[in-house]
């Protein structure tokens, strides 16, 4: 309990360097928000006036004081693209990335696991040459190609998955997952090639230690001792990085999103910045720290489970 | 031959066949370098109920001749390319396991043979629980229930005196000492009672109590399942504990075979008596009171035998006074310091110019951390540190620096301890010129002069650290430390790591130079036996504390303190006739040294029963 008060501690530490430095940079793009509502050619008296009732006159501090205890108490301010209240709008977003977010984990770790394994398996063989060339492949060629490739295969070519668009997965689950798969599989080649390396280098390291060769000599068959000795151990370090992916992961939905025209949080982001969306560039941002460090922060409550030497304190 | 070679068993109609009988194994490796042959041609056989011990020196191939009995060589990239290894199973049935098929050879790995390994800190999967490590093999080779594997298990734990069993079966690895593991992984080789029990190196990483306990415990097993066992050693001391019988190895060929009291007592071939000759025996020293060089035989020994220091007042070098040393264990919420370690604890001693103090002590005693804090390589909490007059605690950050100059350190890992970039050269000359103690041709002279005085070729200067042998990169070690001629040397372990022969070369070295440059040494070694070869003074420590110091034989030959006592018992002794390992062996667990923030341990208080001889009373 002392260690998960501490991490909430050090999490809102962070957050609020986050808060800071978005709200600074977005203060210092150039660009005015009242402009912005008002269009280019409005009138410069009810441009000022305005400005007054949005307290764009008030000391930056002032405003930052007021956006943070908004952002705190719920009430996120309006969306100048939208015209709309920023909460619902990111609530729905965010219900779409994640179904992308947890479809392009899980195939990225159901291909990168056993492929890592078998590279450290046969390390130096041409199995491992092999592993290792396609984990290049996926780390070389940026998830847009990837992208377009899928489209150009299974949505022109073969038809079986729609090329853009988004369905809610209240409304029907299954096309929704269809809709969600391709961006999901382009993005999952490019974690897997990480993920991959990664198995592969924790695992070479754990079979080279002493209990693979007790459970060698307790007549254990290969098979037990890989996947159950070895994996066993390989687990903790390769969540840890799928977590620490997370963040990496949220940039690339920026292009994958956008891409596949899904309308997710990549989506939303991309939208913001492209039309100067202040108050929504500050709370995606935002938004998306604080699910980064949320998911690691589940990573290392769950790491005892992985990993019984680990203790919380 | 064999009929009195097996003691006490009660197995006498199989005392006659052999459990195992190796006939000319060989063993390649296939290496980018091309093939490389680890066991030439060895053959030898273990009987029921007897202990063989295999030794040899690292690259001997004695641990592949074990790891391709259980044909476990085949993983680490190894061949059996000639020979026969005839197990001798339970119907008078015998099989030849370098033929057998891989899944014949599951069902005589941990069922027919046992193996225990060197590590017990890795020789557990730190994810599983003791209770899951334990029953798989029983699992795997019995058809027993749920219920009974876990009785059994129990048992076993039992069997290896293991307390409080039923909770050990529920924890995890890294929640047991170093002994505990050993004991876990020794029944877990027990398990299916396995007809041979292959013991690598098992006691090497453990301090001497646990490894008199461990010891003891192998052979009561022995002697209670008439099981044959097949010891691997690099330590002749070990070995007059253990063995009935021995096979030497050297460079992959089997050198010499007899019975222990024969290969002690009367050596045929050289390379055993180096060995031999090369091993400090506990006790040899009685009645010297100065250091003395091993003999090495085939070595012309160029080291005279110590001399009495000149000096008849015995100047002080280096004195310590009242050192304390603890390390910080923060915790809570706010990362708050809430436990201190007390590594050092009010340690107070001297050293005299030209002499040699050891510091002895098991794992996690602070012997280690004591050098380190002359040094002020870790900060001391208190205490005062005089070298030649000097207060080294006293001393800024500038001042600190330059007076390192006067005191060197020689750590254990010689692979570890090198800047594998630079060239001998490079190395050996930083020293100077980190000091600025020379310059241009200068520094070639010295380096040159200096490698001459470790024994090195002049021809290694322009060798990098992994073209040497750990014997030759201790040496480099050593000449680094001495070319800013330093009056105080610390070793630590500095001669743990190394073969006994490459030891007991690097230990005359150490000697020879004291001789002539009149260097002072801390020679902190946890192995009993060399340091009462090269000392004149010995500390000994538990806990942060010295418990007993005084002259080298009033340490060894008078020991007063209860823990002196037991470290003396606990050191196998490299001699058949005097066996000291022999019943079950159990010592008081030595407790932690955390205590919480504000503890205020006892001032030590000393009794002087010899000029010099003090006693830790509280």
């Amino acid at each position: 309990m002392a260690y998960f008060i501490q991490r909430l501690l050090s999490m809102a530490v962070t957050l609020f360097l986050i808060s800071i430095i978005t709200f600074t940079v977005t203060n210092i793009l150039p660009g005015d928000v009242a402009m912005m509502i008002m269009g280019t050619q409005s009138n410069p008296a009810a441009l000022a006036n305005l400005r007054e009732s949005l307290g764009l006159n008030d000391p930056l501090i002032y405003q930052y004081g007021r956006w943070i205890f908004g952002m705190l108490t719920g009430d996120w301010g309006n969306s100048l693209l939208f015209k709309q209240p920023i909460g619902p709008i990111l609530l729905q977003k965010m219900t779409a990335s994640a179904l992308i977010v947890l479809l392009s984990m899980t195939i990225a770790l159901t291909l990168a696991i056993p492929l890592g394994v078998w590279s450290a398996v046969y390390k130096n063989r041409w199995q491992d040459t092999a592993g290792s060339s396609v984990s290049i492949l996926g780390v070389s060629l940026p998830d847009f190609f990837w992208g377009i490739m899928l489209i150009l295969l299974f949505a022109r070519a073969l038809g079986w998955f729609p090329s853009s668009g988004f369905v809610h997965p209240n409304e029907d689950f299954l096309l929704a997952l269809k809709h969600a798969f391709l961006p999901s599989l382009a993005l999952g080649l490019g974690l897997m090639a990480h993920l991959t390396r990664m198995t592969r280098a924790t695992m070479t390291g754990i079979l080279s230690q002493e209990f693979i060769r007790v459970a060698r000599a307790k007549g254990l068959a290969e098979k037990t001792v890989i996947w159950q000795y070895g994996l066993a151990n390989a687990i903790g370090p390769v969540m840890t990085v799928a977590g620490l992916q997370m963040g990496y992961l949220f940039g690339s939905i920026i292009v994958m999103e956008s891409l596949f025209n899904y309308t997710g949080m990549g989506w939303l982001t991309y939208q913001a910045l492209l039309n100067r969306d202040m108050p929504l560039i500050q709370a995606t941002v935002f938004i998306i720290a604080a699910v980064v460090m949320l998911v690691n922060l589940l990573v290392d409550l769950l790491y005892p489970i992985f990993d019984p030497r680990i203790e919380l304190k | 031959m064999t009929k009195n070679k097996a003691p006490s068993s009660q197995l006498d109609t199989q005392i006659d066949t052999p459990v195992i009988s190796l006939d000319h194994l060989r063993v390649e490796f296939e290496t980018d370098g091309g093939t490389v042959v680890a066991v030439n041609d060895i053959s030898f056989k273990v009987f029921p109920g007897e202990t063989v011990c295999l030794v040899g020196e690292s690259g001997s191939g004695k641990s592949v001749t074990s790891l391709s009995l259980m044909r476990l060589v085949e993983f680490g990239g190894g061949q059996i390319t000639g020979g026969k290894m005839l197990l001798s199973r339970d119907e008078k049935q015998t099989v030849n396991l370098s033929e057998v098929d891989a899944g014949t050879m599951r069902s005589i790995r941990g069922n027919e043979i046992g193996m225990i390994f060197q590590e017990p800190m890795t020789s557990l999967n730190p994810v599983f629980s003791i209770e899951r490590q334990l029953t798989d093999g029983l699992r795997l080779h019995t058809n027993l229930s749920a219920s009974e594997t876990r009785e059994k298990a129990l048992e076993l734990l039992k069997e290896v005196r293991i307390p409080d069993p039923e909770k050990r079966l529920r924890q995890y690895p890294h929640e047991l000492s170093g002994g505990m593991r050993q004991r876990v992984v020794i029944a877990m080789a027990m398990a299916c009672r396995p007809r041979l029990l292959i013991a690598d190196e098992p006691t090497t990483a453990l301090d001497v109590t646990i490894q008199a306990e461990i010891l003891s415990l192998i052979n009561r097993l022995k002697r209670e399942t008439g099981m044959a066992v097949l010891f691997i050693t690099h330590d002749m001391a070990v070995v007059a504990q253990m063995a009935d019988r021995v096979v030497v190895m050297y460079q992959g060929n089997l050198i010499e075979e007899g019975s222990v009291d024969d290969i002690f007592s009367s050596p045929k071939e050289d390379y055993t008596k180096a060995l031999l000759a090369a091993v400090p025996q506990l006790g040899q020293m009685a009645g010297t009171s100065l250091p003395s060089p091993l003999n090495i035989p085939g070595v012309a020994v160029a080291v005279k035998p110590a001399r009495e220091v000149i000096d008849t007042e015995k100047k002080t070098l280096l004195e310590v006074k009242n050192l304390v040393t603890r390390f910080p264990v923060y915790g809570g919420i706010f990362r708050q310091k809430v436990a201190n370690v007390h590594a050092v604890e009010n340690v107070s001693f001297t050293i005299n110019r030209g002499e040699t103090m050891a510091l002895v002590g098991e794992s996690g005693c602070g012997k280690s951390s004591c050098g380190r804090s002359i040094l002020r390589l870790v900060e001391p909490t208190s205490g005062d540190i005089f070298l030649d007059g000097k207060n080294i605690i006293s001393l800024n950050g500038r001042e600190l620096r330059s007076a390192r100059r006067d005191m060197q350190m020689v750590f254990q890992d010689p692979y570890a301890s090198l800047n594998p970039y630079m060239r001998l050269r490079e190395q050996i000359a930083e020293p100077l010129k980190n000091f600025g103690l020379a310059t241009g041709s200068e520094v070639d002279d010295i380096v040159r002069d200096i490698l001459e005085k470790v024994e090195l070729p002049v021809s290694f200067l322009r060798r990098f650290p992994h073209e040497l042998s750990g014997g030759q990169r201790q040496r480099v070690a050593i000449a680094r430390a001495i070319v800013v001629n330093p009056s105080l040397v610390i070793t630590d372990e500095a001669v743990s790591a190394l073969d006994v022969s490459v030891q007991a070369q690097v230990l005359n070295l150490m000697m020879s130079l004291q001789d002539e440059l009149g260097l002072s040494y801390l020679f902190i070694s946890h192995d009993m036996a060399v340091v009462e070869r090269v000392s004149h003074k010995v500390g000994v420590m538990y806990l942060g504390r010295l418990v007993e110091v005084g002259s080298r034989s009033q340490i060894f030959e008078n020991p007063q303190h209860e823990y002196t006592r037991t470290l003396m018992a606990a050191v196998p002794i490299a001699d058949p006739k005097k066996k000291n390992i022999s019943n079950d062996m159990n010592f008081k667990p030595i407790p932690s040294p955390v205590f919480p923030v504000g503890h205020i341990p006892e001032n030590p208080i000393y009794e002087e029963i010899e000029d010099g001889h003090l006693i830790l009373r509280n």
